[in-house]
């Protein structure tokens, strides 16, 4: 019977039940979400990486390194695997398309997973092709491939598709932010192919396998081969580290939406349970006096929460793992930039007792509520709820509160009486702004990133990529040849972390740089500048000191400024100040004015990127932010509706009564109408005031908590809080018209039967 | 003259398959200025019959005609008006708002009628003057029925309908404000209803009409009604 009871109290309610469900699923579905999905990227990369003997550790010398050399690093303790590895860009004849070309000579470290076609034999001349790259180009096994390298051609067959570790995150340089698998690949060809091709076996990277820290390392390898070489972890390298921002951000987002989302679901959960309990008072005290113990009542109230806290949080998995697998996908947003074999949604462990204490809290809520009601005798139970004395509000203390009209009063009284309806509504439209401006706030702030990178940073039209082998004469008579500016960098040790010295000379202005405002600066020659990343590390005027690796050499260098470097953490100087200090470097880019088939073919040029590519790059970049952003705007105006309707419809409720009597009186239903939108309207003023700092402070945090990964500069357009402002007022008004609506069907008899 | 015409009026209420009556061809007349009180039994309509003369409540069949206008086709909002400027209510349990003071309830006409009579003047004539700052939580019973009836008669109707206006009041109290509607009632020509089932009201009627199954039984006129200190309580 009590079941029964059940059923009906919920149809009764079922507005309040459905928002306090919605609302409980979307938090747990928004917490789970991001939470799925740093978890399964991180365990689905690092079973791939496994699968590929992905390298722990990779060394660098650039004049390659001998036999002697891997054997050294072989014989090292701690060493479980090492190869001499090369990866290089390549481009492919007659097109505009390069390749990564790799080659693992021992294949036992940074091997390759094969999807179709023949498994890896070091006896093979054939190519094994990214198969990503093999489908977006219509390749496929059988096919020939034919590259440039320096000036020579070489062709070979496709053996084999593949994917591996090493090139997870398919780029083809610094500058490229997502893979484009129509212009850029990998591919993977024996040793033997290589010294057919080059002539001779030039291996400038060991790839190694070891739970050596860094240091150590360090110390061992520079014991080993009696040198200091460039040591990278695999923290430093593309794949690895791509897969570790990708988690570290998803757990940031996931620490800061689901929180707000399961905040605003349990606060909904306490306002509404307490007004479901105040509302069936009387029936709570008639079971009392029917002789039902409080316990029992106690047990069939609080399974109202109960059962609203598992319908949601059922639901909120199944949500979870639909947000969660719109990013992790074979299809998904992520697979635009990971190329993974496998795609599997994983559920961190913490989440399930956290979801049995999510059900448990809201059935403790029901609890409370109920508990509250069931105090003292029986016929105290059965008078109704007394809702609390009323005052006036302070407004109308001061000198116009007199003047204020019947509304104004009626409605701030209103406000002032129902404290924690007023408070949610309140939370409710602050969120919705948050997130609105948020949202929007980080497309702004992505847009005008690529704004920056495209009109100010990126003047050029070509970008050429020197070969290794380019003397430093033919890459400047290659650079006046192009009117060119041109660029050398390398890995140096710079505060005990790996950096990109970057050197540049950017006379011509087809290179530029901004400072932290976005504005364009010039450098000087009389010190180094370092990155946004980098400026807590040295003030202005400060001498620092940074040592190539490779080298035995420490140079000091004044710090004469800051700039704000779009990808790479690094520190710049110009080619004059390079030449004043006496660092030696080797160009590795010239970026010049003309267009690709103005550049003559020579032997020194490795590749040319024209910058329309890069710029569409960032394409599925700025697809994937669109996705969010709307994704946050759903979300935002869902959590509108939701919150907005439910406390609309118990405010209609409990005043259901005064609107009664003021229908009784002659009031017409629009001007009632007018009276319950224009409270909603306030509070969305009042929300709107502080949603709008709100969201800036958001967004803020969440750029500040992103920092050690980019160095985006906030930036909130005028649009941005025009439409955030006209969303959140369009949701409150529609909310509002709804929940007005339902005042032409007031049943004035009904509605004055019975005491107050 | 009469103020109030109805003309075979019928009230059926529908629930799934099941009709009831509550009305049923009921022929009506009432004078203006009168003192009307409707007597019958818990169900036998007399509520339905205010409220369809309050407009509260349309009729299924039949036509009400109140100071010359036709109010059983009216429109939401011309019954709306019609409540505004025609008539007053007076209920069992007052219902007032809550979260406005005293002064505040009775001058929340101003918003619905032309000219409405003077909020103060009418709560000092039904003896409120000390409380007007108060909220009706803060009042008595029969204070809050007092400010009910000021709230009715600021809007200067033409007719006064109560329903069960002493119900909720101990008997000294229900006196006082029958007293107070009477007098405030003929000082300001108004023709009163009262819907009750207390058969000492009738007394104090000029005219009494019985209900009971959804029929009028009778009406009577009263020469000589007794004034509320003469009817024994």
């Amino acid at each position: 019977m009590m079941i029964r009871k059940l059923f009906r109290t919920a149809w009764k309610y079922k507005s309040q039940f459905l928002s306090m469900i919605i609302m409980v699923a979307i938090g747990v579905g928004i917490f789970l979400g991001f939470n799925i999905e740093w978890k399964s990227i991180e365990a689905d990369t690092s079973s791939f990486f496994e699968e590929t003997n992905y390298a722990d550790y990779r060394l660098y010398d650039q004049t390659g390194f001998s036999e002697a050399d891997i054997d050294a690093i072989r014989n090292m303790e701690g060493v479980d695997a090492a190869t001499r590895y090369l990866s290089v860009n390549l481009d492919l004849r007659d097109e505009n398309k390069s390749i990564c070309l790799n080659v693992s000579e021992s294949y036992n470290v940074s091997t390759m997973l094969v999807t179709e076609g023949m498994e890896y034999d070091e006896d093979s001349d054939g190519i094994w092709l990214s198969d990503q790259f093999a489908a977006a180009n219509d390749l496929t096994v059988g096919d020939t491939l034919t590259f440039v390298i320096s000036g020579r051609e070489f062709s070979a067959e496709i053996v084999g598709l593949i994917k591996s570790g090493e090139m997870m995150i398919c780029t083809s340089g610094e500058n490229q932010l997502m893979p484009d698998y129509t212009t850029f690949g990998f591919a993977y060809v024996t040793p033997k192919t290589l010294t057919q091709v080059m002539g001779i076996a030039f291996y400038p990277q060991i790839n190694l396998l070891s739970d050596m820290d860094k240091e150590e390392m360090e110390q061992a390898v520079a014991d080993a081969l009696g040198r200091t070489t460039l040591t990278l972890s695999k923290n430093e390298h593309v794949s690895y580290a791509g897969a570790l921002s990708e988690t570290e951000e998803g757990k940031t987002m996931g620490s800061i939406l689901p929180v707000l989302f399961l905040v605003i679901a349990i606060l909904t959960m306490v306002t509404t349970m307490h007004r479901i309990t105040a509302n069936e008072k009387t029936q709570i005290g008639t079971l009392k006096a029917l002789g039902f113990r409080d316990r029992r009542i106690l047990r069939h109230y609080t399974s109202y929460g109960f059962v609203i806290g598992l319908i949601g949080t059922i639901l909120g998995i199944v949500l979870g793992y639909g947000i969660a697998s719109l990013i992790i996908s074979p299809d998904g947003m992520m697979s635009t930039y990971f190329d993974l074999p496998d795609w599997s949604l994983v559920m961190p462990g913490f989440c399930w007792p956290l979801l049995v204490l999510i059900v448990l809290l809201l059935t403790l809520i029901s609890f409370l509520s109920v508990k509250k009601m069931l105090q003292g005798t029986a016929a105290d139970a059965l008078r109704p709820y007394a809702p609390k004395a009323m005052k006036k509000s302070i407004l109308e203390y001061l000198p116009f509160g007199e003047k204020l009209s019947f509304g104004t009063k009626w409605n701030l009284r209103d406000v002032v009486r129902h404290k924690s309806r007023s408070a949610m509504t309140l939370i409710g439209v602050t969120g919705c702004m948050i997130l609105l401006v948020g949202g929007f706030g980080m497309k702004d702030t992505m847009a005008e990133y690529l704004r920056l990178l495209d009109e100010k940073i990126c003047n050029y039209t070509t970008q050429i990529n020197l070969s290794d082998t380019a003397s430093k004469d033919e890459a400047l008579a290659l650079a006046g040849q192009v009117n060119g500016d041109w660029l050398a960098s390398y890995g140096v040790s710079y505060g005990g972390k790996a950096v990109i010295l970057e050197i540049y000379s950017a006379k011509q202005g087809n290179i530029r740089f901004v400072d932290g405002d976005n504005s364009l600066m010039e450098l000087t020659d009389e010190g180094v500048y370092l990155c946004q990343r980098l400026k807590d590390t040295a003030k202005i005027g400060d001498t620092i000191t940074f040592s190539p690796y490779g080298s035995e050499e420490i140079y000091e260098v004044e710090v004469a400024g800051y700039y704000r470097s779009v990808i790479t953490e690094s520190i710049v100087m110009t080619d004059i100040c390079a030449d004043n200090m006496g660092i030696p470097y080797s160009i590795s880019a010239i970026y010049t004015d003309k267009t690709m088939d103005d550049i003559d073919t020579s032997p020194i040029i490795s590749g040319k990127q024209d910058k329309q590519t890069l710029m569409d790059s960032y394409e599925s970049f700025m697809e994937i932010m669109n996705i969010m952003v709307l994704l946050l705007v759903i979300a935002a105006v869902v959590l509108g509706i939701v919150v907005l309707y439910n406390l609309g419809i118990m405010s209609y409720l409990e005043r259901s009564r005064e609107l009664a009597t003021l229908k009784v009186l002659g009031f017409r239903d629009r001007h009632i109408g007018r009276l319950l939108i224009s409270q909603n309207l306030w509070l969305t003023v009042v929300g709107v005031l502080i949603g709008l700092p709100g969201g800036f402070a958001t967004l803020y945090g969440l750029l500040t908590a992103l920092a050690t990964e980019y160095e985006l500069k906030l930036v909130i357009g005028m649009y941005t809080y025009m439409i955030s402002i006209v969303l959140t007022f369009g949701t409150s008004l529609l909310v509002g018209r709804m929940v007005a609506g339902k005042n032409k069907k007031i049943d004035m008899v009904e509605a004055l039967k019975g005491a107050e | 003259m009469a103020i109030v015409t109805l003309e075979n009026v019928t009230r059926i209420y529908k629930s799934g398959d099941h009709e009831q009556k509550a009305l049923d061809g009921v022929d009506l007349s009432l004078e203006e200025g009168k003192f009307v009180v409707i007597l019958g039994p818990s169900g036998a309509g007399k509520s339905t019959l205010l409220n369809l003369l309050g407009g509260l409540d349309s009729p299924t069949s039949g036509t009400i005609t109140v100071n010359g206008r036709d109010i059983s086709t009216l429109s939401a909002n011309e019954l709306a008006d019609y409540r505004a400027s025609t008539v007053g209510f007076v209920f069992q349990f007052y219902n007032l708002i809550p979260t406005l003071t005293v002064l505040e309830n009775v001058a929340l006409v101003k918003e619905i009628v032309n000219n409405p009579l003077d909020a103060k003047k009418m709560l000092a004539e039904v003896g409120l003057e000390d409380h007007m700052k108060q909220f009706p939580a803060e009042l008595s019973g029969g204070e809050q029925q007092r400010v009910s009836i000021a709230r009715a008669l600021a809007k200067n109707p033409k007719i006064l309908l109560c329903d069960e206006p002493t119900g909720a009041l101990d008997s000294e109290t229900g006196v006082m404000v029958l007293k107070l509607l009477l007098s405030m009632a003929r000082n300001y020509h108004k023709t009163i209803v009262i819907v009750t089932h207390n058969q000492n009201i009738a007394k104090m009627a000029d005219v009494v009409i019985r209900v009971k199954n959804g029929k009028i039984r009778s009406c009577e006129e009263q020469t000589a009604p007794m004034s509320a200190e003469e009817v024994e309580w």
